[in-house]
């Protein structure tokens, strides 16, 4: 009879025991680091479903005020547990449920689905019973599942309650949750997450949200103000790193560069991990101009990415749920955003061609070839702006070996390509520019024959880096057969502009720069310039005469080639026309940026050079022209 | 003279074929072989023997050895598990038993698994990566990993293509077509050292302008391995392994499941050089990928794509340098690329040559090896002839050669050196069809067995229908087939119940075989209004083998407990033929057909209140009390007891004493003694041994006697021990209800005035007396119908000298009359509900009743 009458008493604490035993190997599991993400994950698993199978278990009798603690606890680790898979909408529907059983069990009648007035209905049906605690906890869980959700809105309506519910019961509530369990830790239900830790995890996790969030919406000097007081909250290192580095967002797009870079540096001291305040200093450095910076910048965080990828040591009590479970919005995981370290290798090299350390730029491009060739894959895979197309990077390693005068080397490159792309060639090609309104769509719709209008263009300026390492050799012969494989090469393509009959292409057409136009035309007008140039050494003037005039036609702005054809003019004789030739060519302003064109577009330095002052001294021995 | 070869069985049987089975070159001579199930073999091609068994966990779906042949990956359904074999096998127990047949039993612990990525079709090693396909629900799942950690690397996803094509045709859908995974390499690509010196089946090198054709420049340029997926959904994709940003993409869409993908020479340009990738689907489509010179625009190289269809379906391929060898299941054919190839080469841009490409692709040449599932790629041995592995689907190891002449045959006719090999191969192809032959004989052999068994039961069905139309012209004896029955009581537990025991009687030359049921139903021919005028029919189903001519088939069934069921009951007996019995295994696979069946009515029996008294002989009493005191005081206690309790229950109706109680109801039946005297005497004039026993003035005595032994429609009563002897024309019996019944038969004397003079004759009077009107009435109506009976066997004659009672009659009809007015009037006053309550209108009815029973009319 006896055992009968204990029976309830003795479930209870049957289910109580079996949930601290769940909630201890739960955290047992979590302590030992050593196991791999997997296990952790298959663990994971095994303690959510067994939560769930004591919830069922528990949910079988009706609500009952004795119970209810005991389950709400419960439903807090199931929930909790749910959420670390992220799988939100299962840990929703708990909290509808047991919500809805403590209504049940104080008698009120359901109410409204808003959120904020059920959850003021809930705490306020439950009053200042032994039950609030509980339903606070499920209350974080709550916002928890909105943070992950995404759904700011929602946690903004009922901020101000969230944080001053906290506030004043806080103390009590922590305390009092402390003191029980110092008392009789066998009779009172374990929970698998300090409510506490969980509170200020989301306290910080929601700032952070917001604070991308308004920033995205270019409400920066709103969200600085919050993200500042946010990072004196108790929280993990990488969290407070993400404040400061937020703040320097803001800061950025209030146009204060320079305390932006001390917020991004804080940061990096916050966290030593944090390499999107390397990047976005490097973005900063860019567009102060401040190459020499931006070079190491980038420098740094490509080591940064190349270390091998250390676990994160997570912080005692937030390992079931990461913040990046509750950093899910797109608007902060775009400002998180990194590129991949083979496009930042790339980005490096490239800077330090065009800013002058081409010996630099030269080793970096050769690592970035020797990744591409290794075996290893580390790291190719990863997202990011894709990297420029292969043959694309030959040429420009090319170009930059040959700046850093290592010819062999560079035709070795342009030989790899030539090989590749020899056999696709096509005999003829169409272009045709797209309409400046369907830009898109028809890019889109020619990709095949844009393909094989490319892979001419790298066949072509493959030939036209190997004429130019043969004048850098001095083997004019040589360099004028390559020279003139390029032209050839080039002549095939036929421009097709809207409906017209395609036609054989000329400088007026090339509209915008960067595009296959515009390059065929530089690249032409290089050929022939070094055609010309490698005849004028041959003593072949004519032919470098006709070459260089041809040059100048279809690249107007070529440097070399107009200050050789008036060479070449002198020579013959011509002094006056050479003279304005000169002048002519001294009057250009570069119509293009550098940076803005491929290295291996842009004039060779390397070839025979004409000195501006000595054709300066001609033209003023020259006199004033005739006609003056 | 072309497409005989050799083949030769190496191993036999292993089995279990859930996926498609794969053959697989290893370390050396061994090869492997998954065969779907949970075990790896590994055969010796120098030993021809199994050398070893590896058994995993759970079922194998694909196997790849590295590269240094050192180690085995095998694709389980919980994951990847690798496997040094030289470690295994030298660590394996070898105990002496063993070493004499040196064959290795391995089972692999869940230890080796090395990346427990569940539901992985297929794997790859390329290099240092390896890679794994798995599916799930609505992608295909591309897995790298470091082959040195298993560390994931990257995944790639490409969408599922539903609805394609399938050969749904039965068997095919348990067998889950694995998707095909190689790795293309560009043939310029210089081999990485210490890998891939020697490239398997998985590996195949590419003409390098055909791989940049359709695998871009910066693949060719990365100098990066290409994977190439033939998907079951069709999709044919690649995935240049090396290449930043790579994605998964689709080079072409076969519309029906990839089942394989490989490489071939085609022509001749250098050695090694691929030229074609080919691929083919399950249904026969045949894909050739290859370069076409200068295309229709612009001139430079351009991607070509062959289409072609074989008669499919394609079980497995393999290709060598020239020739796509393919097993439909039922032959293995070779299909010669180079011939549609270079005809297009020739003439380009012919509509012609595409059609006559697809006319060479349309016509492969046998081989005539049967049942080949999986092939392992073609080796050439030392004197050139083409040798390829294959594994049938019996799980036969099998080496077909193929004879050496057949690839310069358009050179000339064979050597006249190689006789003797050629009657080998001669031989071995008799074999081979001999084989086939066998097979199709067992095959024609159970068609037949199934013909002849519809053609019994075609027969069969034919009887009885026929039967059934003429039923009622047809007297009992005369049924082809049909059941009687025996009702006895037995005691069990204290309780009484009533069996039935069905003969089934089989007088037809037909053998009711496998196949056929005995179906019994037993229903009350009215419900007790208990039951709520609901049907209580139950059913009873005997399935039984082989029941030959003049062979009979008894089943026993239980009717009722005493005092549950009502009388009487009506036992129809049916035959049931299940077309599912008819054709075995074959069946289960037609889910339609399980449902169906042929069923034949027989006869109905009935079982009447005559069938199932008990009646209280004296001696039967007695008997039973002597054979009971030789057992335990316990048992004639209890059966005292019991008899006590009896008692009780029928309160103050006694038991057999015949103290006379007051019975309240009662029916009578009075049949003339001339019918009687004439039906019996001429029954057991059939019974010789019977004959004495029937003095003619004791008609009274033998028609009870008659009535309670056998009775119409086939059912008698067997009587606990011997023949019932009645010491009397007064039976006392109990109702399967528990009353007592009393049934007197004596001769009476009928008056009839007929025209002022008086005639009398001699009657039977048969009188029923209960005091529960349930039993009169049931057996007055079983008495009836055995009466019925009794004058359906009448002869003509006897009939026929009867005079007709005519003064009699009059009286009758009046009294007819009368009671029918009261019915009437009962009827109506019931009907208006005015007047009479419900109980005197019971009642009238029932005075009614008993007066029309009480004075019955005379049977003559």
């Amino acid at each position: 009879m006896s055992d009968q009458m204990c029976q309830p008493l003795s479930l209870l604490y049957r289910w109580i025991q079996e949930n601290n035993e769940l909630v201890d190997k739960c955290k047992q599991q979590g302590g030992g680091d050593a196991l791999s993400p997997d296990q952790n994950k298959t663990h994971l698993r095994w303690c959510s479903s067994e939560f769930h199978k004591l919830l069922k278990k528990i949910q079988g009798i009706p609500p009952l005020a004795d119970y209810l603690q005991l389950e709400l606890t419960v439903v807090y680790n199931a929930c909790l547990c749910s959420t670390a898979q992220s799988q939100f909408s299962e840990a929703e529907l708990l909290l509808t449920q047991a919500t809805e059983r403590v209504l049940q069990m104080t008698g009120d009648a359901p109410v409204a689905s808003d959120p904020p007035v059920f959850w003021r209905t809930v705490l306020k049906s439950v009053g200042d019973t032994a039950l609030n605690p509980c339903v606070l906890y499920l209350l974080c869980l709550q916002w928890a599942l909105w943070l992950s959700t995404c759904q700011l809105k929602t946690i903004q309506e009922c901020q101000d309650e969230l944080f001053s519910v906290f506030e004043t019961h806080s103390t009590r509530v922590w305390d009092e949750g402390r003191s029980e369990l110092r008392g009789k830790s066998s009779d009172i239900p374990l929970l698998v997450m300090d409510p506490r830790r969980l509170f200020e995890l989301l306290q910080i996790c929601t700032i952070i949200a917001q604070g991308a969030e308004s920033l995205s919406e270019g409400r920066s000097s709103q969200a600085l103000s919050g993200l500042q007081t946010a990072s004196s909250l108790p929280a993990p290192r990488t969290l407070i790193a993400y404040t400061h580095l937020l703040s320097g967002s803001c800061l950025a797009h209030m146009s204060r560069p320079q305390m932006a870079l001390q917020c991004y540096r804080k940061a990096l001291e916050t966290d030593s991990r944090c390499v999107c305040a390397l990047y976005q200093s490097m973005l900063i450095y860019r567009q102060l101009g401040n190459t020499q910076a931006e070079i190491q910048a980038l420098r740094l965080l490509h080591s940064t990415l190349m270390l091998p990828f250390a676990t994160e040591p997570a912080l005692a009590g937030t390992r079931l749920l990461s913040p990046s479970l509750l950093l899910r919005s797109q608007s902060l995981s775009s400002l998180l955003s990194v590129p991949s370290a083979l496009s930042l290798l790339h980005n490096l090299a490239l800077k330090c061609v065009h800013h002058g350390r081409v010996s630099d730029g030269v080793e970096y491009y050769l690592d970035l070839l020797a990744v591409l060739h290794s075996e290893d894959q580390h790291g190719l895979h990863a997202e990011g702006p894709p990297l420029p197309s292969l043959p694309e990077l030959y040429l420009q390693a090319g170009a930059a070996l040959l700046m850093a005068r290592r010819p062999a080397d560079c035709m070795a490159l342009c030989d790899e390509v030539i090989t590749t792309t020899l056999e696709l060639l096509p005999e003829k090609v169409v272009l045709e520019e797209p309409e400046e309104k369907c830009e898109a769509e028809t890019r889109a719709l020619c990709a095949e024959g844009d393909d094989r209008v490319a892979m001419l263009l790298w066949a072509g300026a493959a030939y036209l880096l190997q004429g130019h390492c043969h004048t850098h050799l001095k083997d004019w012969k040589q360099a004028v057969t390559h020279y003139t494989r390029c032209f050839n090469l080039l002549v095939k393509v036929r421009f097709k502009k809207g409906s017209f009959q395609p036609q054989i292409p000329s400088t007026d057409m090339v509209g915008k720069q960067g595009t296959d136009l515009c390059i065929l035309q530089r690249l032409k007008g290089l050929s022939l310039a070094g055609r010309g140039i490698s005849f004028t050494q041959t003593d072949q003037l004519r032919e470098a005469l006709r070459d260089l005039q041809l040059s100048m036609q279809a690249f107007p702005e070529c440097v070399s080639a107009g200050l050789w054809c008036g060479e070449v003019l002198w020579r013959l004789g011509r002094r006056w026309e050479a003279a304005a030739c000169w002048e002519k060519t001294w009057s250009f302003t570069p119509q293009f940026s550098v940076e803005s064109l491929s290295v291996y577009l842009q004039e060779p330095q390397s070839g025979p050079l004409l000195d501006s002052l000595e054709l300066r001294r001609r033209i003023q021995e020259l006199g004033p022209p005739l006609s003056a | 003279m072309e497409g005989r070869c050799a083949v030769e069985t190496w191993a036999v049987g292993l089995s279990g074929t859930s996926c498609t089975p794969r053959v697989k070159f290893g370390l050396g001579t061994d090869v492997f072989l998954c065969t779907g199930s949970d075990e790896v073999y590994v055969f010796s091609t120098e030993e021809r023997k199994l050398t070893a068994v590896l058994q995993f966990p759970d079922p194998v779906s694909d196997l790849v050895g590295s590269h240094d042949k050192q180690l085995l990956y095998v694709a389980c359904r919980s994951g990847v598990y690798c496997v040094s074999l030289q470690f295994q096998l030298s660590r394996a127990p070898s105990s002496p038993a063993d070493a004499s047949s040196s064959l290795a039993e391995l089972k692999i612990p869940s230890e080796f698994l090395v990346v427990a990525e569940e539901g992985v079709l297929s794997v790859l090693l390329v290099g240092s990566v390896f890679l794994t396909l798995s599916q799930t629900d609505t992608s295909w799942m591309l897995t790298l990993y470091k082959s040195s950690n298993y560390e994931m690397l990257s995944s790639f996803s490409l969408p599922l293509v539903s609805g394609v094509e399938r050969n749904d045709t039965e068997g095919t859908t348990a067998m889950r077509t694995r998707p095909v995974l190689i790795c293309v390499h560009s043939n310029d690509a210089t081999p990485p050292p210490s890998s891939e010196a020697t490239l398997t089946d998985d590996h195949v090198r590419l003409d390098p302008v055909l791989f940049k054709l359709l695998f871009g420049v910066d693949a060719a340029l990365a100098k990066s391995p290409v994977i190439l997926c033939g998907l079951p959904d069709g999709c044919l994709c690649f995935l240049p392994l090396r290449l930043p940003g790579s994605r998964l993409r689709v080079l072409h869409s076969l519309e029906q499941p990839v089942v394989f993908v490989g490489a071939s020479v085609v022509m001749e340009r250098g050695p090694g050089h691929a030229q074609c990738l080919v691929a083919v689907g399950e249904l026969g489509k045949v894909v050739l990928i290859k370069t076409d010179k200068g295309g229709s625009e612009g001139g430079g190289n351009r991607t070509g794509f062959i289409e072609g269809c074989v008669p499919g379906p394609v079980m497995c391929g393999c290709v060598d340098k020239n020739c796509l060898y393919y097993s439909t299941g039922s032959d293995l054919l070779v299909l010669d690329l180079s011939e549609g190839l270079s005809q297009r080469e020739g003439q380009e841009k012919d509509e012609e040559t595409s059609r006559k490409t697809e006319a060479a692709l349309q016509s492969p040449t046998s081989l005539n090896v049967c049942r080949v599932a999986a092939l392992a790629e073609p080796r050439c041995n030392t004197a050139g002839e083409v040798q390829l592995l294959g594994l049938s689907v019996r799980g036969q190891l099998q080496r077909i050669t193929l004879p050496a002449g057949r690839e310069d045959a358009r050179l000339s006719k064979g050597p006249s050196a190689l006789v003797g090999r050629s009657v080998r191969d001669l031989l071995s192809a008799i074999g081979d069809v001999c084989e086939r032959a066998s097979v199709l004989k067992t095959a024609i052999k159970s068609k037949n067995q199934i013909l002849r068994h519809l053609n019994q039961v075609l027969n069969i069905s034919f009887l009885l229908k026929a039967s059934a139309s003429s039923e009622e012209h047809l007297p009992i004896q005369e049924k082809p087939i049909r059941c009687h029955g025996v009702t006895s009581w037995s005691r069990l537990l204290q309780k009484d119940s009533l069996n039935l025991t069905c003969v089934l009687d089989n007088p037809s030359p037909y053998i009711l075989e496998r196949g056929w049921t005995l179906s019994i139903a037993v229903f009350p021919l009215s419900y007790p209004p208990s039951a709520g005028g609901e049907s209580s029919s139950t059913n009873f189903s005997f399935p039984f083998h082989n029941l030959h001519p003049g062979e009979t088939l008894e089943v026993s069934l239980p009717l009722a407990a005493a005092g549950e069921a009502s009388f009487p009951m009506t036992v129809s007996c049916s035959l049931i033929f299940s077309l599912t019995s008819l054709l075995g295994e074959e069946a289960a696979n037609l889910p339609r057909l399980q449902s169906r069946c042929i069923s034949l009515p027989l006869n109905a029996l009935t079982v009447d209140w005559l069938h199932v008294l008990q009646v209280n002989s004296p001696t039967a009493t007695h008997k039973k009390a002597t054979s009971q005191s030789n057992n335990t005081i316990d048992t004639v206690q209890s059966f005292l007891r019991s008899r006590r309790v009896r008692c009780s229950g029928r309160g103050q109706g006694g038991g057999e004493s015949a103290s006379k109680p007051e019975r309240e109801y009662s029916a009578s039946i009075r049949v003339s003694s001339e019918l009687l005297r004439d039906t019996l005497l001429l029954k057991s004039s059939d019974l010789d041994t019977h004959m004495p026993k029937w003095p003619p003035q004791n008609v009274g005595l033998s028609l009870l006697e008659w009535m309670l032994s056998e009775g119409p429609g086939g059912v008698t009563t067997g009587h606990q021990g011997d023949k019932i002897a009645l010491s009397s024309s007064v039976v006392h019996a109990r109702g399967p209800n528990g009353h007592t019944v009393k049934l007197t038969a004596k001769e009476v004397n009928v008056e009839e005035e007929s025209a002022g003079k008086e005639e009398s004759r001699t009657a039977v009077e048969v009188q029923v007396e209960s005091s529960s009107i349930a039993a009169v009435c049931g057996l007055h109506h079983a008495v009836l119908c055995r009466v019925q009976t009794l004058l359906q066997r009448a002869p003509e004659k006897a009939a026929s000298t009867k005079g007709v009672p005519s003064l009699g009659l009059r009286q009758v009809l009046q009294r007819a009359e009368h009671l029918l007015q009261q019915i009437q009037q009962s009827r109506i006053s019931g009907a208006f509900g005015v007047g009479v309550s419900t109980g005197q209108v019971t009642r009238s009815l029932l005075s009614v009743y008993r007066e029309l029973r009480e004075n019955p009319l005379l049977i003559v």
